[in-house]
């Protein structure tokens, strides 16, 4: 595995880009007249539903529809009377779609300089089956394409704005992850989509930086929603001979740069393992779905009643399991990580022998899952023979309920057969030490399809043009003129631009003279301490900062210890 | 002149096309202004408004454009139009297995979609069936028949009378149930005229709709299909019921008598309830509950006796809503185009204004059968209470304890079959199907109002 602190991303060929998700400040949901809050009490009533894949032109299922309903899903769902309606709970047709969310989007399609400009907005829909959306479809509209941003001095381009409505919130999962229980409050909450085009930024540095440009744009524009959870990214990733993979819901900014660096190991790794394999003249066909039942080799009362071990064999594969494909992590865990997912049964109840070895992976973490103790070299010799296993040879095991263990050693081996092909492109979710695991098949361009609910909507031209009038200077502007002009960075702006003190510094400096570095720190660190000391800030407007400021510097030249006089002990002032 | 010339618009955009040499899944590229968009001509809906086109981007989405505005627009390339083929799956009889035969009426029960337009390619055959619901293979042997393709909204008497006729030939074969698909809107008035229609019938009839379209993943249709085929399987009934989702969750179904059964809501899952009493049963993971035990038993029944059906229907009946300052005229308009039977949805326990009564009488007189159920829907009619109800009674009205709806089904179905004003009388007011209670308890009026206190 190459050192994910050493990489070369240029020589890598390291491409990405983003897709922002970031919900828009309305007074009411996108398709229905609910609010568009968020809940935590315990919910109102209840409910539960199931989801089938739709049946395509031709007759058949998509491919990755079926891998989500093979999933099979029980779904809960949390409902508030007072922020749901039948509307979310899918019991009723779209209320006329929130137009004041749309033109907002068209208003952010300015700001970030897109060139065409949709005239008749066509409502589609985009299938999802793993319940976050109750229609099992997600509504979506594209407003804009063709902007582009500025980073770093490189231009990324935008492909698509979409304003859609927000799905449900997942609350937890049970039943090995086969039941799944959503909040509903969230759905429907009009957001924004900006898609960046997935090959212009060309490392980690720039895509964080370009996450912070769009952030601050919805702040700038006054179009996004502020709070816990208004912004989502999904960061699509690819190297030279790899593919495209999206890593999905990612809220941290500062996790940017890690998650690049282990996505770019891990393609590397599957490329190389498809190299390993094409060496050693592996076929597809190699891999059989003959699944050998195995239970009775383990010492009796060692597996829990009712529950079977079965095992496969997986030829020309002896040390291509163990391989280690992200920091911690081999690429038989990886493998099994979409096997757990979709079939149920735990990574903790499956096995490859290549963890026989003491330096395996996940021997390594001194919790040893539940087959370890259990499988030792003698076991390991009398498994090799019930397989017929030759030396170049390996082979998985995995326990659980008859049919579900099936279940995942079919997803084992359609999963190996594809390592000849390198990277699956692959929806992935991120972990908290920046690894990943298999979430879902990338979905195509296929799974949209036009909602016969809405009518298309005839937008007013005029309308849309004179947004353009309201667009100030984007974030790539203002970092030039603070760095020219103010001698200061762009993290500075973007701290006056979440502190909302962004035309109050520019006000203290072009009207009143004062030096940029003192109004900057006056309007973030200044005020934040006053704000700790219990001081309510948010009424002070730029007049009385003025004054606070000019006193401060006459009489004491220290501002802060002014500051704290005047509004902790006024009588001392 | 393009041969192709995409379906949906109107004439601006016809025109458009026209002058372009554009025909439908043609690729173009249009330039507006500084805007450039691809994207393939598809076809439309036809009631979407004129002047602007309609083109699939790559990226999947659709978006329209209006075509006064453009700078310029080229054909880069053809496509040929889509052909759909359907592969389907085909399941060997079983014979330890029910046989149940599922009759179509034009109601999607399953369906496939075409992503390019949106639209929905109805699947009925059993190898189509067998491919969206594999569930069913499971069930039964199933056979597949379509009967007429009609919307429900677009149902008439006449088409009752023929699915009666297929159900009692197929009643007196060697067939465990029948099921009926069936569109929603007008569904409850099929079961009822079905439970008058069919006498002695031997095995269950279920009825069965969805409220979401079989063509979104979370429709309710594949759910519903299920829990109907199972009762017609293994149920011990031979009546006329529904079965469809009996709350908003995808578990359990509910099993209502035709002549009981009532649409009550526009969209929700739950929307059919029996009204003025509990449901018949339940059906859960196939597991059929009955809570009620004034049932026709299919195994109680004698199958030597053959299951007839009527021969005549009288279409020629309207159901009447009584609402305040409502005018006599309506009813002289019946009366006039030689109406036969006229239901009226009374106020109250079966009331209509006073000033009504002389075209009542005189619809009375000329032999114009007068019925009065009751727009409230729940309780009896007390047409000996007040003033009102009496001298509707004495002009002949025949109250009727039953919904609306029923009441006008099973007026067509009386008047098809006697003319004598005893026998019609008499029939209105005997139970023939489960349609009049004999009383009511609480338990069936829950229509909850989110409120105890």
């Amino acid at each position: 595995m190459l050192d994910p602190e050493t990489i070369s991303f240029e020589e890598i060929g390291f491409r990405a880009g983003l897709e922002v998700h970031h919900q828009i400040q309305s007074k009411r949901k996108l398709f229905c007249n609910c609010k568009p809050e968020l809940r935590t009490e315990t919910p109102d009533y209840m409910f539960e539903r199931r989801f089938r894949p739709v049946l395509g032109e031709m007759g058949d299922f998509d491919e990755g529809m079926l891998i989500e309903y093979e999933k099979g899903y029980r779904v809960i769902y949390h409902a508030y009377t007072e922020c749901t309606c039948l509307y979310e709970q899918d019991e009723q047709p779209p209320f006329w779609p929130d137009l004041e969310a749309i033109y907002a989007g068209y208003q952010l399609a300015h700001w970030l300089n897109c060139s065409a400009l949709v005239d008749v907005g066509i409502v589609a829909r985009k299938q999802y089956l793993d319940g976050s959306i109750t229609t099992g479809f997600q509504r979506t509209l594209i407003v804009a394409r063709d902007g582009w941003v500025e980073v770093n001095g490189k231009r990324v381009r935008i492909s698509n704005l979409t304003v859609e409505e927000d799905a449900a919130r997942k609350l937890k999962t049970e039943n090995f992850g086969r039941t799944v229980y959503y909040n509903l409050d969230r759905l429907g909450i009009p957001l924004v989509e900006v898609i960046t085009d997935h090959l212009d930024c060309t490392n980690p540095t720039d895509l964080k930086k370009l996450g912070e440009i769009i952030g601050l744009t919805l702040r700038l524009s006054g179009i996004g929603r502020t709070g816990i959870g208004s912004v989502r990214q999904d960061v699509n990733i690819s190297i030279k001979g790899g593919d495209r993979v999206e890593i999905k819901g990612v809220q941290d900014l500062s996790m940017f740069d890690t998650l690049a660096r282990h996505e770019i190991v891990r393609q590397d790794m599957l490329i190389q393992i498809a190299g390993i394999l094409k060496e050693r003249g592996f076929e597809k066909s190699h891999l059989e779905h003959t699944y050998y039942e195995i239970t009775e080799e383990f010492p009796s009362d060692s597996i829990p009643k009712g529950l079977s071990v079965m095992a496969i064999r997986l030829p020309k594969f002896k040390g291509i399991l163990g391989l280690e494909i992200q920091p911690g992590k081999d690429f038989g865990q990886d493998v099994f990580e979409k096997a757990s997912l979709i079939s149920g049964i735990l990574v903790e109840h499956m096995y490859h022998s290549d963890e026989l070895s003491d330096n395996a992976q996940r021997r390594r973490n001194k919790k040893l899952p539940f087959l370890f103790p259990l499988i030792d070299k003698s076991l390991d010799g009398k498994i090799c023979d019930v397989l017929d296993i030759t030396e170049r040879d390996a082979y998985c095991v995995a326990m659980g309920k008859n049919s579900w263990t099936i279940h995942a050693m079919k997803k084992i081996i359609e999963r190996l057969k594809y390592a000849l092909d390198g990277v699956p492109q692959e929806t992935r979710r991120l972990l908290p030490n920046g690894n990943s695991e298999f979430l879902r098949v990338i979905h195509g361009k296929d799974r949209l399809y036009p909602d016969t609910d809405t009518p298309a909507l005839d937008l007013e031209l005029q309308r849309i043009q004179s947004l353009k009038s309201k667009v100030g200077k984007r974030p790539w502007e203002l970092e030039k003129e603070f760095s020219e002009k103010y001698g200061l960075k762009f993290n500075q702006l973007q701290n006056l631009v979440h502190e909302n003190r962004l035309d109050d510094f520019l006000i203290l400096i072009k009207d009143y003279n004062i030096k940029p570095i003192i109004a900057y720190s006056y309007l973030t660190e200044t005020l934040k301490h006053l704000r700790r000391k219990g001081v309510n800030t948010s009424d002070m407007g730029v007049e009385e900062i003025k004054i606070v400021i000019q006193q401060g510097l006459k009489k004491k030249n220290n501002i802060y210890d002014f500051a704290a006089q005047k509004y902790l002990e006024p009588k001392k002032v | 002149m393009p041969s192709n010339l995409p379906k949906g618009y109107k004439h601006i955009s016809k025109k458009f096309f026209k002058e372009h040499d554009i025909e439908a899944w043609d690729k173009v590229e249009i330039k507006k202004g500084n805007s450039i968009f691809q994207g393939i001509i598809l076809p439309r809906n036809q009631f979407a408004e004129d002047g602007y086109i309609e083109i699939k981007l790559k990226n999947g989405y659709n978006i329209g454009i209006k075509v006064q505005d453009l700078d310029t627009v080229r054909v880069v390339g053809k496509n040929p139009p889509m052909k759909v083929e359907f592969k389907g799956v085909s399941v060997p009889k079983d014979r330890a297995k029910p046989n149940v035969t599922l009759l179509g009426t034009g109601g999607t029960i399953a369906s496939r979609l075409d992503y390019v337009t949106g639209g929905v390619i109805p699947a009925f055959q059993p190898h189509e069936l067998y491919a969206a619901v594999p569930e069913l293979a499971d069930i039964c042997n199933l056979d597949t028949k379509i009967v007429f393709k009609i919307f429900s909204e677009d149902m008439e008497p006449k088409n009752w009378l023929r699915l009666a006729k297929e159900v009692a030939s197929l009643s007196n074969k060697e067939i465990d149930g029948v099921v009926i698909g069936h569109g929603t809107d007008t569904i409850g008035y099929s079961t009822a005229a079905l439970s008058f229609l069919v006498k002695n019938l031997k095995i269950p009839v279920v009825f069965v709709g969805s409220q979401r379209s079989s063509d979104r993943p979370s429709s309710d249709a594949a759910m519903n299909l299920i829990h109907a085929t199972q009762l017609a399987a293994n149920g011990d009934i031979a009546e006329v019921v529904l079965c469809m989702l009996g709350s908003s969750s995808h578990t359990f179904g509910y099993i209502h008598r035709g002549t009981r059964v009532r649409k009550m809501h526009s969209s929700a899952r739950d929307a059919f309830k029996t009204i003025g009493d509990i449901p018949l049963g339940k059906i859960d993971h196939g597991e059929i509950t009955w809570f009620k035990n004034n049932l026709v038993r299919k195994s109680e029944v004698n199958s030597d006796v053959d299951t007839v059906c009527s021969t005549k229907i009288e279409s020629k009946c309207a159901l009447v809503h009584i609402y305040p300052g409502m005018s006599a005229e309506i009813i002289d308009f019946y009366i006039d185009k030689g109406y036969k039977g006229m239901v009226f949805a009374g106020t109250g326990l079966g009331h209509a204004p006073n000033h009504t009564f002389k075209a009542i009488d005189r619809a009375t007189s000329e032999d114009v059968t007068v019925v009065m159920a009751l727009q409230t829907l729940w309780g009896f009619t007390g047409m000996d209470v007040y003033s009102n109800g009496r001298k509707l009674k004495d002009l002949g009205v025949i109250p009727a304890d039953m919904i609306p709806e029923t009441a006008f089904a099973k007026l067509c179905w009386i008047l098809g079959e006697c003319e004598s004003k005893d026998e019609i009388r008499t029939l209105m007011i005997t139970n023939i199907a489960g349609e009049i209670l004999p009383r009511e308890e609480i338990r069936g009026y829950r229509i909850l109002q989110g409120r105890t206190e």
